[in-house]
């Protein structure tokens, strides 16, 4: 999500361009950017795996856990252990370890 | 004077842009999917290799095992093509283009410009580019010009003076009419072989023979008629285009793609309400290659429900996951009136607003502020599958 309002924002235009600028601007393809996509997320987990700390903040119930794996047929496989937890503050949050990357990211799934 | 500017092999030029190494190997453009397996235009060392375009594609690859099948790129051939002709255009020629790698133009109103029809012709050569091989005739007429340019060498200008035509002609291949292959075949079996044979036959038995295309390719091989060249009415450049994240094949993705490309290209403020008489689809394919489709309308229209009916279906003919969906303007209709309804459909008020809204958006943000969210796989189970964010900063 991130990366796309970065290419939107440099294509911002400026006032006093030319028309040959502008021309170009308008034939360079818009990029469209992915909803929702995953961002970093700091977790401590048990030994079990499961998150004790998401974003420093402690993790009171873990409410659900699923798996997706998918496109192993691929270059860019897909391998995630989901976790919906309820924080400390009462925050709803789903989070997942990427069993490729093997890190954890934040998500709305 | 009328000058021909020619680009032998353009589609496979093109097509090897992206891939300069291949032009020094034996290499061929690869024939059309689904039709005679003909190779089209061939490198330098496949044809020193024996490989020559129109060869059967087996026997190519028996005479030359090495060779490489080049895909074609319709829509990089037509952008270069495109290309070109606007270069020549900003040079000073009204250019009239025959087909892709092939152009006439006048040089009459550039020859005091650039002082002479030999500098305005160097002028034009230097417009195209030496990266093309490009080469360039000039004569009285029209198809005198096209032979003279297919006989001149890369970057050379061949001029033929008028009185000079007849015997310019006379020792060309027939080759250069345009007859389909079995009429060649036909008047080689007759032991005809070069232009001044052909132009001895009576004209009355030649068309007796061959019919009209007979008739009209003695004349040509006369010199042809004198004709004005018209210059083309420089191509409006209106175009949308979508790159996705990553490789898309799925025809509900490609559908809503399209559709929002289509609201993208009718809220263009260069269109000034004048509906589209002719579109192109244009797609990155994801090995590579690219795809084009151009559709023309029955009636202009600036409807979006008949415009996504009318290309929506050609969708379906991608051979393969796509990179990129670019929808272009070909040709608009002149007349901007439409139809008013009597009654206004219902809804039709609040979408002003909101168009007027998301201008004022605009306006005050600037370009890529607004964004649209398009639902391209809501059944899949990564999350940031499910939906796109699309720029629509029209």
């Amino acid at each position: 999500m991130s990366g796309s309002i970065r290419l939107a924002w440099q294509r911002r235009r400026v006032p006093d361009v030319t028309s040959d600028t502008e021309r170009l601007a308008a034939s360079l393809p818009s990029i469209a950017g992915r909803l929702n996509a995953p961002r970093r997320a700091l977790v401590e987990t048990t030994v079990g795996g499961e998150p004790r700390l998401v974003d420093r903040e402690l993790v009171t119930v873990v409410r659900e856990e699923w798996r997706v794996v998918d496109r192993w047929w691929t270059d860019d496989p897909v391998d995630r252990r989901y976790f919906e937890v309820v924080l400390e503050s009462g925050r709803n949050v789903c989070v997942y370890r990427d069993g490729e990357r093997r890190c954890w990211f934040t998500q709305r799934a | 004077m009328v000058a021909c500017l020619l680009i032998p092999g353009f589609e496979l030029r093109a097509a090897l842009r992206l891939r300069p190494r291949l032009a020094l190997v034996p290499a061929a453009l690869a024939p059309e999917p689904g039709e005679e397996p003909l190779l089209g235009p061939v490198t330098a060392a496949a044809e020193t290799a024996g490989v020559t375009p129109g060869m059967r594609l087996g026997e190519a690859l028996a005479t030359c095992p090495s060779l490489v099948l080049v895909d074609r790129d319709p829509a990089t051939v037509e952008r270069e093509w495109e290309g070109v002709l606007r270069r020549l255009e900003d040079a000073g020629f009204a250019v009239d283009p025959v087909e892709q790698g092939v152009v006439v133009f006048e040089t009459k109103g550039v020859e005091r410009l650039y002082g002479g029809v030999r500098p305005a012709l160097a002028r034009a050569l230097e417009a195209v580019g030496s990266g093309w091989d490009p080469r360039v005739g000039a004569a009285a007429r029209r198809f005198t010009a096209l032979a003279a340019a297919s006989v001149a060498r890369p970057g050379q200008t061949l001029i033929v003076a008028e009185k000079e035509e007849e015997s310019f002609l006379e020792p060309l291949p027939l080759s250069l009419l345009p007859l389909p292959p079995d009429r060649y075949a036909e008047l080689e079996g007759l032991g005809l072989r070069r232009l001044g044979d052909f132009t001895q036959l009576p004209q009355g038995a030649v068309a007796e023979r061959l019919g009209v295309e007979g008739r009209n390719a003695w004349r040509l091989a006369r010199g042809g008629r004198r004709a004005k060249v018209r210059g083309r009415k420089p191509a409006f450049e209106l175009a949308e285009a979508l790159a996705f994240p990553e490789a898309v094949a799925n025809e509900l993705t490609l559908r809503r793609a399209l559709g929002s490309l289509l609201e993208r290209l009718l809220a263009r403020p260069e269109r000034a309400g004048r509906p589209f008489r002719k579109l192109a689809l244009a797609a990155r394919l994801v090995d590579g290659g690219s795809w084009r489709r151009a559709v023309t309308l029955r009636d202009a229209t600036a409807e979006l429900a008949r415009l996504r009916s009318a290309l929506g279906p050609k969708l379906v003919e991608l051979p393969c996951p796509i990179l990129e969906l670019r929808l272009e303007a070909v040709e608009l209709a002149e007349h901007t009136g439409q139809q008013l309804a009597l009654v206004e459909p219902a809804g039709e008020e609040v979408g002003v607003r909101l168009r007027e809204g998301l201008r004022q958006v605009r306006a005050s943000t600037g370009t890529g502020s607004v964004c649209a969210v398009v639902e391209v796989a809501p059944w899949s189970r990564i999350p940031e599958a499910r939906a796109l964010v699309v720029p629509r900063d029209v």
